[in-house]
């Protein structure tokens, strides 16, 4: 399993080299232009549901709404093709680019370190464990609500986007059984992709709450190896 | 079993049952049984309400500001009226005056559609208990077009244009293919009108299903689409702009020249064929005055049509407001909506159960819990029902009474009110109208009645619409172009707790909606419609509704041919959708 | 002597010249060759008008009240000439027996030719004695007069969807026509009405060209419910623009902005109204101030009010909109961060010394 992997690795190369290189470039180019991607896509999705005051003037010389959901479409375009290439790069990169892909649901050790994981968040234990990759708990999170959630997001949002395409668009056909697996009426899309907003921001809170606190608290880098790849143990 | 006394008539059903089902030309799903005695004359008769939706129970919980919308949907044919009772019960309720141009628009489109749903009536669900449509072909043009000069000077009328028409219907007849005439009473004794009458009436038939559809863009234009045009709490949806940039996208001149227009041709219209048609088709069923039922003993009628905004006292509607109980025409009662001893519905003979069925309950505190059962006397089984055993549970409408006496409502009664009152908008077109029959008074306790008054009423309805566009232009003119007053919108401005009332006189009469709010939810919701008054079923004590007793003492030509009986249903414009809704 | 579908478009002033052409165009359309172009002209020559039966189940009636309003063709035109409405309710003769006796009649003189249009829909609770017919369940006359039928046009969207009386707690279970008729080709009129010329528009379509209209994924006619309102809305450019309604009447009201911000549903919402518009093209709910309120939609009354751009979900069993919901999760999640960073910060200014002193990780 990946994380008894991961164990071993880390304690094998702790004490060797005191750094391990665990995100690869692609990946780490895919993280940040996500995160941009969906700070872009959660902002002006706000705005397409709640805009913004009316702008004065001639409706000619205006086009702030279009830009907004224009903005909103060419991010998502690029969220949706960058998780592509993640999907991909799980294919052909390290073992930790699975991680957010497979979680090992069926070990009972793995489920004991998301349980212990949780402990440690709980102030219930002194000290977490190290991990080269994520942690369990982490890995967990980040498959339902990141991985699910943007299969999610896509599939509403491609599904809304096939009703300004047209029936028999590419969206359409790919994606418009969504509508009618809500009962047909695009509306109920509208609100469940908006939830799915709520839901992403929520993650993000939470995520990047965790990783300055791991930061700073677990005694080994976070947010730098995202920047550089390079996990460093601090002992 | 056998027989019993109520409101003067003599109730025996003991003689051959005759039932009628579906009634058609109506709106909605309705049944009829009658029972005749050995000389065809109607001694018992039992009215039900065959379908029920829910409305009423739908509607708890959701936005009062949305109520309209479904309310609309409870009919289809006096659409909006509906809408118009609601916004009115949810502005009672939460205390919302609306702009003056606001109550001009509401009341343009309530008189549009008094006058479509009379029009329609009369010539599409009506006409064919009274027109003879195959005597028709036997007409000749010249005589007919005689005939309609010498009555109107509506333009279409030279025998060419009976001629066409009269050739159009051959063909139509040849084909084989009757289509909704087929299997129609033709050539039944009741028939009287002359081959000349039954052309021109044919010929109008065809006219007024054309111009039916220009009346009814007034609720286009205001209300975006007809039937189910918009409406809103606070006033109308459509802003008014004839001055500036952007009125384009307004009630604009434009728009208010189009519904100028339309006004015109209605006024053209009722008063040049219906009028004329009406009164001509009267001339000859002058002996035929079944039917008054209880029109001569309770009728009642909640007033409309506010002159002013904002004022629903009777000296500010146009429409009369009262009762009249036990035939005493002396006396007009006033009736207030609010009082719990006045309007009251029973469900001692209706598909819906209440804690304790010997009681009636006010709206407000109106239950619908329906209660499927069927009285022991009943013939067949639960989903092949051949005849009803009206002892027992046997209609899905209930019974409104007001203060505990059955009522007719709808333009006869208003007529009767209005005339009554000695109001001269009423009385002087029903003494003309009397006067060029020569009939008595009491000729209009009868289905004759009825069909008149409500020729009658789509006359004034299509004048009041020129009175209440002119004064809106004032209005307009006067610099006031507010259509809608948004200081309680928002369900934040409201208290916790409210209740309303809304009424309005809709083309089948009385109908008021009430409403109870908590937490800006519908709390209860109740609607008591003019079809639930007509075609009530028996209350708690036996009496009948106003259907029932129309029907009573009535002699039938041929008892396998209902028409007698469709034609005094009918007279009602029964509407089953609203009465049960 | 029968008149035929030929005598009919010749009335309606098509030539002979452009009847024979279109049979032609029937024929290599049907992949028959030019060859089966008289035999085409000749059936349509003498073929009757196609009977029509029109059934209404719990329904407001103003699905018909709106085929009644059509300009073009006139619903007069449709009812005289070009169809044979046998059998409807609401504007047929005859009534009792003499009604039923033409259901019957029409079932086997026209087995499998005829069209069957539903108007509402049956109520499946209490055995479908919510609505009656003739003493019966309208069910068992619905599946009776469907059995036989060539094609059942479900009009409106209580035919198509449920309507208002399948609204929740659709206390009937109203329920619309393709749930409970399986084995014939069903074209969904929805809207509540439909467009009159929408409607006569089906029908002729029908007539002319001999077939059922291509049909969307949720069994529309593409011609007419292909897009959305907001797709071909004359608002749009305000929408784009991000000029809008505010408040009920307010200056933009009279400028005719964009009203999603007052809840249009324009853009969930597939229909004609932008584009035929209504009552002959007069106006429609946009163009009159008032939202669309999506009265085409299966099940438009449950998705909140009418007034919310942002609407209520009731999967959850409350009534709160997704911002509401996902405001406050997040809310909640937000705090709970802050309050976790809080006890973090406390723990660590305790126990600062204790952990630097503590190299060890918690398996070891
Ligand atoms: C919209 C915002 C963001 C999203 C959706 C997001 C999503 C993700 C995902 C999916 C991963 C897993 C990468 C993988 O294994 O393939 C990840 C890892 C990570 N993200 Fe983000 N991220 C966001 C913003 C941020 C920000 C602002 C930071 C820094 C403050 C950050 C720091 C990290 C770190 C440190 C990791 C690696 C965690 C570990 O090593 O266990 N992320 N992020
Ligand atoms: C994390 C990813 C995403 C977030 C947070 C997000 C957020 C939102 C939000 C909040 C709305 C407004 C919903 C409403 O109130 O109607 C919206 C609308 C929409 N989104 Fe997304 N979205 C995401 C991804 C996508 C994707 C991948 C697509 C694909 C094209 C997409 C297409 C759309 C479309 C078409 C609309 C409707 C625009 C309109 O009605 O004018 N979204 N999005
Ligand atoms: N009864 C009734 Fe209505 C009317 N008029 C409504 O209030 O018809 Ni449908
Ligand atoms: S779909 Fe709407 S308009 Fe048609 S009958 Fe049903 S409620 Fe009436
Ligand atoms: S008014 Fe409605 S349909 Fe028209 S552009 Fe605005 S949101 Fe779209
Ligand atoms: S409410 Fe209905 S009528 Fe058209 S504009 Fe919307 S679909
Ligand atoms: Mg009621």
């Amino acid at each position: 399993m990946l994380a008894e992997q991961d164990a071993f690795e880390a304690e094998r190369q702790a004490r060797l080299v005191k750094a391990v290189y665990v995100y690869e470039a692609p990946l780490r180019l895919w993280h940040w232009v996500n995160a941009l991607a969906i700070t872009v896509l959660a902002i002006t999705g706000y705005f397409i549901g709640q805009p913004l005051p009316s702008v004065p003037g001639e409706a000619s010389a205006n086009f702030l709404m279009g830009y907004i959901r224009f903005a909103h479409f060419a991010a998502a375009y690029i969220f949706a093709v960058g998780f592509l290439g993640r999907i991909y790069w799980a294919l052909v990169g390290n073992h930790h680019a699975r991680q957010i892909f497979l979680v090992p649901i069926w070990s009972a050790k793995w489920w004991g370190e998301v349980l212990y994981e949780l402990r440690w968040y709980l102030f219930l234990v002194s000290e977490p464990k190290k991990y080269v990759g994520h942690n369990p708990l982490a890995q967990l999170m980040m498959f339902l609500f990141f991985t699910i959630g943007a299969v999610y997001m896509i599939c509403t949002g491609f599904a809304l986007y096939g009703e300004g395409l047209g029936e028999g668009s590419w969206a359409s056909s790919m994606f418009g059984w969504v509508i009618t697996a809500v009962g047909g009426n695009s509306l109920q899309v509208h609100s469940f992709h908006r939830l799915g907003m709520w839901v992403t921001v929520s993650f993000v809170i939470v995520h990047v709450y965790a990783a300055i606190r791991e930061d700073i608290m677990s005694r080994q880098s976070l947010i730098s190896t995202m920047v550089s790849g390079w996990r460093m143990f601090k002992d | 079993m056998g027989s019993y006394e109520t409101q003067g008539f003599k109730l025996d059903n003991t003689g051959k049952r005759v039932v009628v089902d579906p009634v058609t030309r109506i709106e909605g799903h309705m049944r009829v049984e009658v029972n005749l005695d050995a000389d065809n004359v109607i001694r018992n008769a039992v009215s039900t309400g065959t379908m029920w939706r829910g409305l009423e129970v739908i509607l708890k919980g959701r936005d009062p500001r949305d109520a309209w919308a479904f309310t609309e949907r409870i009919c289809g044919v006096c659409t909006g009226t509906h809408a118009l009772t609601s916004v009115r019960a949810v502005e009672d309720a939460l205390k919302i005056d609306i702009p003056e141009n606001a109550n001009s628009i509401r009341n343009i489109m309530q008189l549009a559609l008094q006058l479509h749903d009379h029009l329609v009536h009369f010539y599409h669900l009506h006409a064919l208990d009274w027109v003879d449509v195959v005597s028709a072909l036997k007409a000749d043009p010249k005589a007919t077009s005689a005939l309609a000069q010498s009555i109107s000077n509506w333009p279409n009328s030279s025998p060419g244009y009976f001629r066409d028409i009269q050739n159009r219907l051959k063909k139509f007849v040849e084909s084989g293919q009757l289509g909704p005439f087929m299997n129609g009473y033709w050539g039944n004794p009741a028939y009287k009108l002359p081959p000349e009458a039954n052309l021109m009436a044919v010929t109008h038939y065809l006219e007024a299903l054309d111009f039916q559809k220009e009346i009814v863009k007034i609720h286009t234009i205001f209300g975006g689409k007809n039937p189910h045009p918009n409406w809103l709490v606070g006033g109308m949806p459509c802003a008014i702009n004839v001055h500036d940039t952007g009125a384009v996208g307004a009630i604009n001149m434009e728009r208010l020249n189009h519904v100028s227009y339309i006004i015109d041709r209605c006024i053209e219209f009722v008063d040049q064929v219906y009028v004329p048609d009406l009164t001509a088709i009267a001339g000859f069923y002058k002996d035929w005055l079944h039917g008054g039922g209880i029109s001569s003993l309770s009728v009642m009628s909640y007033g409309d049509i506010p002159d002013r905004a904002n004022d629903y006292s009777a000296s500010n509607l146009m429409l009369p407001r009262g009762a009249i109980i036990n035939g005493d025409l002396s006396k007009i009662h006033e009736i207030d909506l609010r009082d719990p001893d006045q309007v009251q519905e029973f469900v001692t003979h209706s598909w819906y159960s209440y804690p304790d069925e010997t009681k009636g309950l006010h709206p407000w505190d109106g239950i619908t819990e329906p209660n499927f059962v069927l009285g022991k006397n009943t013939k067949g089984t639960k989903t092949r029902i051949e005849s009803l055993d009206e002892e027992g549970k046997y209609s899905w409408i209930k019974s409104p009474r007001w203060r505990g006496h059955a009522m007719e409502v709808g333009p006869l009664s208003r007529y009767i009110i209005g005339y009554v009152q000695n109001n001269p908008e009423f009385k002087e077109p029903t003494d003309k109208l009397l006067t060029d029959l020569g009939l008595p008074l009491q000729a209009l306790f009868s289905t004759l009645g009825r069909t008149a008054a409500r020729g009658l009423e789509a006359s004034w309805a299509a004048h009041k619409m020129r009175y209440f566009f002119d004064k809106m232009i004032a209005n307009i003119k006067a610099g006031d172009e507010a259509t809608a007053n948004v200081d309680k919108w928002d369900p934040s401005r409201w208290p916790a707790e409210a209740k309303g009332v809304g009424f309005t006189e809709a083309p089948r009469g009385a109908l008021g909606h009430w409403i109870r709010i908590k937490d800006g939810k519908i709390d209860n919701y109740q609607a008591v419609v003019p079809t639930t008054w007509n075609g009530s079923p028996r209350d708690d004590k036996g009496q009948i509704g106003a259907f029932e007793a129309s029907l009573m003492n009535t002699p039938v030509a041929k008892a396998d041919e209902p028409l007698e009986i469709l034609r005094t249903l009918h007279s009602f414009d029964p509407c089953l959708a609203c009465s049960t809704h | 002597m029968t008149e035929t579908f030929y005598d009919v478009l010749r009335r309606q002033g098509i030539t002979r010249r452009s009847f024979l052409k279109f049979c032609s165009l029937t024929a290599t359309s049907l992949g028959l060759g030019s060859a089966a172009a008289p035999q085409i002209a000749h059936a349509l020559e003498t073929r009757p008008r196609t009977p029509v039966l029109w059934l209404h189940g719990l329904e407001c009636t103003c699905c018909s009240e709106s085929f009644i309003r059509s300009a073009h063709p006139l619903a007069k035109d449709v009812v005289l000439s070009m169809l044979s409405l046998d059998y409807d309710d609401t504007l047929m003769a005859a009534a009792g027996h003499q009604a039923e006796a033409i259901i019957e009649e029409v079932k086997r003189k026209y087995k499998g030719n005829y069209i069957l249009a539903v108007e509402g829909n049956p109520p499946l609770n209490e055995d479908g004695m919510y609505c009656i017919h003739g003493g019966r369940p309208f069910i068992e006359v619905l599946k009776e007069t469907a059995a036989d039928a060539k094609a059942i046009i479900s009009w409106g969207s209580c035919a198509s969807w449920g309507c208002v009386q399948a609204a929740k707690p659709n206390p009937t279970r109203a329920t619309p026509v393709h749930k409970v008729i399986f084995d014939k080709p069903i074209i969904k009129v929805p809207g509540c009405p439909p467009i009159a010329e929408v409607m006569t528009g089906v029908v002729t379509y029908m007539l002319t060209f001999d077939r059922i209209p291509e049909l969307d994924r949720q069994g529309r006619p593409k011609m007419f419910y292909g897009q959305r309102i907001h797709d071909k809305c004359y608002r749009r450019p305000h929408f784009d623009a991000g000029q809008f309604v505010e408040e009920w009447d307010d200056e933009n009201a009279r400028k005719g902005y964009c009203l999603y911000k007052v809840g249009c549903k324009g853009p969930t919402t597939y229909n004609a109204c932008s584009t035929v518009r209504w009552n002959n093209g007069v106006s429609f709910p946009i163009q009159s101030g008032h939202g669309c309120i999506g009265c085409s939609e299966d099940g438009f009354w449950d998705k909140g009010s009418f007034y919310d751009r942002v609407t209520d979900i009731h999967q959850f069993g409350i009534e709160a909109n997704a911002d509401k919901i996902g405001a406050t999760a997040a809310g909640v999640v937000g705090a709970s961060v802050a309050a976790h960073a809080a006890v973090t910060a406390l723990a660590r200014a305790r126990s600062t010394p204790g952990l630097d002193n503590k190299p060890q990780s918690g398996d070891k």
